[in-house]
């Protein structure tokens, strides 16, 4: 029963008008990329009257490389939240792509390039390791990086010796440095989210994931290999917060052991505010990185309001929180409205 | 008729006559119109049931009748008409007032709840009131199942269960209610003539007792032998209402189809000659879970049927042969062997439509294109990129051709009716260009128009060279489409019907004359103990066992850990992980989880820190704490169950505001926690900490209402299957909020023994907990679907938790170990429990839930 009333939204209207709106308002708080660019452009044009400077040129350059980390590691995130699972081993992935880049150099002497090659592949494999529990095991996708993340910072811890190191020289100048006036963690970001983008909505393997992300089942009936496509992605994710992680260590110079603690609520909230469905199937990783740019100037706002960092997360979670709950409120107020409108 | 007690039969339909005068209506339906998007269910339909009758409701697949009884029995708001039952009006749409007013109805997907036993779905089905409390449902249960003959122990959970075992708990159960109006949808799918006439005998029983039975079914023999009168649906109109004495088997089918059979059905190929003499599907010795030693041929240009009582191997078969389900032997098309699994099947020209339309037929929420080219993409690709142009082309050319009614190719599926879903899959089939179709149940939920357009699509495949075999519950369609017909029984082939014999009748006689005897899984008798260690606490024996092995071990090797000290000290931190351990297991068997435990835990530490100080007030302090635990857990419930937000959603962006709420509120540690009460939570029996000993009490008072209370029961309904349980008029809502409260104020003492432990307003020691409670949960077996687990479980693992980062140091290792140790338990735990859950396969819990095919909207 509950399916044949979820499925009477779009075409039980008989009038076609009001029919459109009904879909145009359930595309708008159903998840799309339209209504989180939208919003980004509108905090971007109102940061200036709240906060003067909050858009200035010093202000933009200090907030663009932590929304640059944070559109990669939630591009990972979609990839897992399409799957309809959800990773809480952002946090370890992430410190251990970061003690990986600055502690190999320093402590055993390793090259920064095949330390930056070593911090992207190593989280990779744990990624597939969360691949394999969930896929191949059937473990909750939650209690699988949950545990796999305690795995890390254990591994995070014994590889640094309990100690941070610091990034090495080259990686730190490069993420410091500016192309054609641009930040090259900006552009490391834009290159790695078009790529997925294109990748995940336009090539085979994307639609693939799309199939098994709506309906593993079905995909199965299909003749698809569902397992190999679910272990890639989350081998795929720990990749990008690998990735994360070592520009981040790069830019901090001194990075924290566990540096990414405070990454899993805003990956999370970026994938959700960027219109990708927890129920997984369709989602947009380009979306997912203006939600990401969405969460970083607000972050930025609220820092030049002169907000404590304590205060940011309860506004992260509000926000998160309050777009689910919209996206459940708007459309079930809407079509009681028109219900009650036409009858 | 074959094989029934034809004495019983004839006195019903003698007395009929007779009483027909002073009958009066059981079960009165007047104009019912219902109407889903593109599809008219329901136009109008009224029907009379008379106390005293068996009326039976015959029709096709999707003329309307499972529509009509979910709209008798309250399940359903028509969009027009009355429902009356027994003379009272229904005022909406709710199956408790149907109920109350002495309407039963057992569905064709029966409302039981797997992870409870037999005894409790029956107490919760039926009322405590009417089985004389919980302690009584075992007994009350077993004499109410004795009369079937099943051995059905009342204690086995109902996921342990067969099918046919199940279907007999939903029956005894409606029986039970004493209904004066009784609902029965397909009842009999699954049954074996044995088990059909027992019911039947129990219906005439009832029905001369006074109720009405409305008997819903398209095995017409069976309708015949048991029903008083007959109606006929279709196209969701009623087409006449008669005594059954007045018309013959072949009437009826005539009425239910609306035409001849030859208008509905195109000519067979062994008809007109269009079957080759390709064998292009050969199975030998095939063999898997549910069928083995099973050969069969299929040829090219034929449709071959697969029948039998539901259950005994023809949906196995026919996945295996789709390489969804392993199997040995051999199987060849166009005499190429194919290899296992399921692209190897689909390279070799196997195209499967499965029976369960919308969890594996279509792509529910993608659209009706992507659904048409989903499995030829690398067709419209190039470069490994999808020509989204193509697609549409594609769908469009399709959309015409099978004449799908769409907005157009760009409308989600989902928003399609049942017809429109299966041509769609039927779409995407075509394109696959098959050379052996396995369609099962191709027709159910669909409408009579796009069913003539299906079968005519099946022979169409056929008559290009395509072998087809054809599983179908519905004999009509298997005499009109099928060249021959292989009956299945007890997972085997038992007897091929070819030419004229393919007939509905002979079908439906073969399939149950071959079923009679049946493999009963005896084990369900097993003594106490293999009950038990199958059963919610094993787990703890387990752990228990771990746990002194482990303190063995390093009590040899370091003294200090007997020392009072050292266990004083475990014992003490065992209190709080035993308390989130609770409260993540109370959470949990709701189905929901809570990942804002630990920050709970650090933000009640935190406002502890402000009033249990020197010169403050214990009592506001904890009223505080009282007050924070409290509206953390009413938040936490209110947005998972009123606004439906992911569990893990709500209570990750909770666990992060809630830290930064304590960060706010210090920033650093600080507040000295009032020493005299750091004391006395700290206060112990000999080297036994009094807060471990209220802690295990709680843990056992939960234990105990989880079995005994109707809280525990209902908490344990709600998880298992909320669907069901709100069928069954548990108001899982309010049960999942109240989970969240209670998870909630389990974390409070948790925190008071932290704030004693530590001894300062500090959130982020507690920050751990969320893991330790989900490792405790896990360890301790708690389905982490909801619904099972054991508090005893629980109170082992937290030990065990407690004892394996208390050993650490004393072993010597790193501090890394502190973090590997937990991370690693966690997933050997989840590990081992998934390994011994699955009888070989990954989903096989899933599958398990899903066995009964949900009977779509007919």
């Amino acid at each position: 029963m509950s399916t044949s009333e979820r499925t009477s939204t779009p075409v039980a209207a008989p009038p076609r008008a009001a029919g459109h709106a009904g879909r145009t308002v359930a595309r708008l708080f159903g998840g799309s990329w339209v209504p989180i660019t939208v919003a980004t452009v509108a905090l971007l044009a109102v940061s200036p009257a709240i906060a003067p400077g909050s858009l200035g040129s010093a202000s933009v350059l200090s907030m663009l490389p932590f929304a640059a980390v944070l559109a990669i590691a939630a591009a990972g995130q979609t990839l897992v939240v399409q799957q309809r699972g959800l990773d809480l081993s952002v946090p370890g992935m992430m410190a251990l792509g970061a003690v990986l880049v600055t502690a190999l150099p320093q402590q055993y002497g390793v090259g920064v390039v095949p330390a930056v090659v070593l911090a992207v592949l190593v989280p990779a494999l744990f990624g597939l390791l969360n691949g394999v529990l969930v896929a191949v095991f059937g473990i909750t996708p939650l209690v699988a990086t949950l545990g796999m993340n305690a795995v890390l910072l254990g591994t995070v811890f014994a590889v640094s010796d309990g100690t941070p190191s610091g990034a090495a020289d080259g990686l730190n100048r490069f993420t410091l440095d500016r192309t054609l006036g641009v930040p090259n963690t900006v552009i490391v970001a834009v290159v790695v989210i078009a790529v997925a983008a294109v990748v995940a909505s336009r090539s085979i393997i994307g639609h693939r994931l799309t199939q098994i992300g709506v309906s593993e089942r079905a995909a199965a009936a299909i003749g698809i290999r569902v397992n190999r496509y679910r272990l890639s992605a989350y081998g795929f994710a720990a990749a990008c917060y690998g990735a994360a992680g070592l520009l981040l260590a790069g830019y901090a110079k001194t990075p924290p052991l566990f540096l990414g603690d405070s990454y899993l609520l805003p990956t999370v909230a970026a994938v959700v505010l960027g219109g990708t469905a927890l129920t997984g199937g369709i989602a947009s990783i380009a979306a997912t990185a203006v939600a990401a740019l969405f969460l970083s100037q607000l972050g930025q706002l609220l820092r030049s309001l002169g907000w404590p960092d304590s205060s940011q997360l309860i506004a992260q979670a509000v926000v998160l929180i309050l777009v689910v709950v919209l996206r459940v409120v708007v459309p079930t107020a809407w079509q009681r409205w028109r219900g009650r409108s036409t009858s | 008729m074959h094989g029934a007690p034809t004495a019983a039969s004839a006195g019903a339909v003698g007395t009929v006559v007779t009483r027909a005068a002073e009958q009066q209506v059981a079960l009165r339906l007047t104009g019912i119109d219902k109407s889903f998007p593109g599809v008219r269910a329901l136009d109008g339909v009224d029907l009379t049931v008379l106390s005293g009758e068996v009326h039976a409701l015959v029709g096709e697949n999707g003329a309307g009748k499972s529509t009509l009884m979910a709209v008798a029995s309250g399940a359903l708001a028509p969009d027009g008409g009355s429902v009356e039952i027994a003379g009272t009006r229904l005022t909406g749409a709710s199956p408790d007032e149907a109920r109350d007013l002495g309407l039963a109805i057992v569905r064709q997907d029966p409302a039981l709840l797997p992870d409870l036993t037999v005894a409790e779905n029956m107490a919760i089905g039926v009322g405590h009131r009417r089985v004389g409390g919980i302690h009584r449902a075992v007994a009350w249960s077993q004499a109410r199942l004795d009369p079937w003959g099943m051995a059905i122990d009342p204690r086995s959970r109902v996921d342990e269960l067969s099918v046919e075992q199940r279907f007999v708990v939903e029956i005894a159960k409606a029986l039970a209610l004493e209904p004066t109006v009784l609902i029965l949808d397909e009842p009999t799918e699954h049954l074996n003539l044995d088990e059909v006439s027992r019911l039947f005998s129990r219906v005439r029983e009832i029905v001369a007792g006074g109720a009405a039975v409305v008997y819903i079914s398209h095995r017409i023999p069976e309708v015949k032998q048991i029903s008083d009168r007959i109606t006929v649906l279709r196209d969701g109109s009623v087409r006449g209402t008669f005594s059954t004495e007045e018309v013959d088997e072949a009437q009826i089918i005539e009425r239910a189809i609306g035409r001849k059979l030859e208008a509905v059905f195109p000519p067979k190929g062994s008809e007109i000659g269009s079957v080759g003499t390709d064998e292009v599907l050969v199975v030998r010795g095939l063999q898997g879970e549910g069928f083995h030693g099973v050969d069969l041929t299929v040829r090219a240009g034929e449709i071959v049927g697969l029948a039998g009582v539901q259950g005994n191997g023809q949906a196995a078969l026919l996945r295996a042969l789709a390489g969804l389900a392993p199997a040995e032997g051999s199987v060849s098309v166009q005499g190429e062997p194919v290899p296992r699994g399921n692209l190897a099947a689909r390279r070799s020209g196997i195209v499967y439509i499965p029976a369960d339309r919308h969890a594996e037929g279509v792509f529910m929420s993608l659209d009706v294109a992507e659904n048409i080219s989903a499995a030829t993409l690398p067709e419209v690709a190039g470069a490994g990129f999808v020509g989204t142009r193509r697609v549409l082309t594609r769908a469009r050319q399709q959309i015409e051709q099978l004449g799908i009614k769409t907005p157009g190719p760009s409308t989600m599926v989902s928003a399609l009716s049942g017809g429109n879903q299966q041509k769609v899959v039927l779409a995407r089939t075509r394109l696959a260009a098959p050379r052996v179709l396995l369609a099962e149940e191709p027709t159910q939920g669909v409408d009579a128009g796009a069913r003539v357009d299906i079968y005519q699509i099946l022979r169409e495949t056929a008559d290009s060279g395509a072998a087809v075999l054809l599983l179908s519950s519905d004999g009509i369609e298997l005499q009109g489409l099928c060249d021959r017909v292989l009956i299945m029984s007890r997972g085997r082939v038992v007897e091929e019907l070819t030419g004229d014999e393919v007939t509905e009748a002979a079908i439906g006689r073969a399939a149950l004359m071959s079923t009679q005897l049946r493999d009963r899984r005896d084990a369900d008798r097993a003594g106490g103990f293999r009950r038990w260690i199958r059963g919610d606490h094993a787990p703890a024996l387990v752990l228990g066992a771990l746990l002194l092995l482990l303190g063995l071990v390093v009590s040899a090797t370091n003294p200090a850990y007997l020392t009072p000290f050292n266990l004083n000290n475990l014992l003490f931190m065992a209190a709080p992980a035993l308390f989130v351990g609770a409260a993540q297991q109370v959470v949990v068997l709701g189905s929901g989880f809570d990942l804002s435990v630990g920050p709970l835990m650090g933000l009640l530490v935190v406002l502890s820190s402000f009033w249990i100080v020197e010169g403050g007030n214990l009592w506001v302090g904890l009223g505080l704490m009282l007050g924070g635990a409290l509206a953390v857990g009413l938040i936490n419930g209110v947005l998972v169950t009123a606004f439906h937000v992911n569990p893990v959603v709500a209570t990750l962006g909770m666990s992060m505001a809630l830290q930064g709420v304590y960060l706010a509120l210090r920033s650093t540690p600080g507040g000295i926690i009032f020493p005299t009460v750091s004391e006395w939570v700290q206060a112990r029996f000999g080297f036994v900490p009094v807060v471990t000993v209220v802690a295990v009490a709680v843990l056992l008072v939960l234990e105990l209402a989880l079995r005994r209370t109707r809280w525990g029961l209902r908490l344990r309904a709600t998880g298992s299957r909320a669907d069901a349980a709100a069928r069954l008029g548990i108001r899982t809502g309010r049960v999942r909020l109240g989970s969240y409260v209670l998870g909630s104020l389990l974390v409070l003492p948790a925190a008071v023994v932290m704030m004693a432990q530590i001894g300062i307003g500090d959130g982020r020691p507690a920050l751990s907990y969320t893991l330790t409670s989900i490792t405790v949960i896990v360890l301790a077996g708690t389905s982490i679907f909801g619904g099972r687990g054991s508090f005893l479980a629980v109170l082992v693992a937290a030990l065990l938790v407690q004892q394996i980062l208390n050993v650490s140091p004393l072993l010597g290792l790193s501090q890394a170990w502190s973090y590997w140790l937990p991370g690693l338990v966690t997933l050997a735990a989840a590990l081992l429990y998934a390994l011994a859950r699955r009888g070989g396969l990954p989903s096989a819990r899933r599958r398990r839930a899903t066995t009964v095919a949900p009977g779509g909207r007919s």
